[in-house]
């Protein structure tokens, strides 16, 4: 039995209370002050789930779907997010359910490594993070280097950087090592841009002008793990 | 001729004595050549040597002055094919301008966007976790023949996904500007964190 098809029953079973839970939790408007800049402001606005822009089949199992994550404790903005983006991107019904419940793990792992009382925003950035190849661990770090609500440039400095071909480890040391200074954040966005101009010359080109960055950045301190560099003189191999 | 020392032509323990004395007395009766004979024959052998074949008596090819130059030759050349290929850019340098260029600033209302696109299109959208991701809500404005667009809107702070819809249908990013993975929809997504985390 296809994955649509078990969602619609376990929908059937449930009923409309699970879809009434869902929407309370996207929509509930606080006090009018809240309600006054949501609607001045874009961004303030937390996603509301718009049944309308899909299927049936596939808003009964993102209902499912946001509900279990409600039970959970997890956040189901950055769920109704990821899901509006695979309509307006004209994704098939199934690949958005699998999606939302893949992004749902990540952010109860993300929540694991974070800690608790961490940021929503914060929340979904480490599990897009998780989602590029970063390890727990690596967020972890991070956490140790910024509080809560503080490290949201780290998390998307390093998700961008081992995108562009940076080893995970090199990126979570470069990262770190910065994050650790205070007043850091312009320096992480130079070390993301800096990386970005050269990965299109390749990640061997990247890392060595992370390398490169890293030792102008923070006075010769270089991390264990920092690549090997071009910018030394060749080494004739002897002849045998 | 009395005090030439004629060479031992055959062993001394030789059985035939009367023709050993032949022998040496004959080669004592030898005029000697001409003074000029020994240095003519000098330069003949000389200019034998000089005129060698390319091959050595033994199969292996001797080594001729020129290889090294025109070795030298092909090798300068080589490298300056490639960096004549380099300057025109492919493939690209790190300094050179992306085809498709964007920046992000912040400004008194909130963030401006703004995108080159080297092609012609006839719209262009913002899209992003801001608008539910609807290629309706914020419309760019053509910012003249130059391929540029530009949109305005208010955000609050914290960590936003955005992407550019041209003509529609195609997703298009800023490719220096901070991105996430591709979820599983297709082009990864841009990421702009306003207001800062510390």
């Amino acid at each position: 039995m296809p994955a649509p098809a078990v969602l619609w029953l376990v929908a059937g079973l449930l009923g409309a209370p699970m879809a009434s839970a869902v929407h309370d939790t996207t929509t509930a408007a606080p006090d009018a002050v809240r309600d006054a800049v949501r609607d001045s402001v874009p961004g303030q606005q937390p996603p509301v789930f718009d049944a309308s822009r899909f299927d049936s089949l596939t808003a009964v199992g993102l209902r499912v779907l946001l509900d279990s994550a409600t039970a959970e404790g997890i956040p189901t903005g950055p769920l109704i997010n990821r899901a509006l983006e695979g309509a307006a991107r004209r994704v098939p019904g199934a690949r958005i359910l699998q999606v939302v419940r893949a992004h749902a793990v990540a952010l109860v792992q993300a929540r694991e490594a974070l800690g608790p009382g961490t940021p929503v925003m914060e929340l979904d950035a480490g599990a897009t993070a998780l989602r590029a190849g970063v390890d727990s661990r690596s967020l972890v770090a991070i956490r140790g280097t910024r509080a809560a609500g503080a490290a949201m440039i780290p998390i998307v400095v390093l998700t961008d950087i081992v995108q562009r071909g940076i080893p995970a480890v090199t990126a979570r040391d470069a990262v770190t090592t910065i994050a650790r200074q205070p007043a850091s954040d312009d320096l992480l966005k130079g070390l993301q841009l800096t990386v970005a101009r050269n990965a299109v010359r390749g990640p061997g080109m990247a890392a060595d002008a992370l390398a490169r960055y890293l030792r102008g950045t923070v006075n010769g301190v270089l991390p264990s793990s920092a690549p090997a560099t071009t910018d030394r003189k060749p080494i004739r191999p002897p002849v045998p | 001729m009395a005090d030439r020392d004629p060479l031992p032509l055959v062993p001394a323990e030789a059985d035939d004595p009367a023709l050993v004395a032949r022998l040496t007395a004959l080669y004592a009766a030898t005029p000697l050549p001409p003074e000029g004979q020994a240095e003519q024959c000098a330069r003949a052998v000389l200019a034998r040597a000089m005129h060698q074949p390319v091959r050595a008596a033994d199969g292996v090819p001797r080594i001729r002055w020129w290889w090294g130059a025109a070795a030298a030759a092909i090798l300068v050349l080589g490298v300056r094919i490639t960096t004549t290929r380099d300057r025109t850019g492919v493939p690209a340098p790190a300094t050179a301008t992306p085809e498709l260029a964007g920046t992000v600033t912040p400004t008194r209302a909130g963030l401006r966007f703004e995108i080159q696109l080297p092609d012609a299109a006839q719209q262009v959208a913002l899209v992003g976790d801001f608008n539910g991701w609807s290629a309706s809500a914020t419309p760019m404005v053509r910012r003249g023949p130059q391929g540029g667009w530009a949109a305005e809107i208010p955000l609050t702070p914290g960590r936003h996904e955005y992407a550019f819809v041209v003509d529609g249908r195609r997703w298009v990013i800023d490719p220096l500007a901070p991105q996430v993975p591709d979820a599983g929809f297709g082009p990864s997504n841009a990421v702009v964190v306003e207001g800062g985390s510390e």
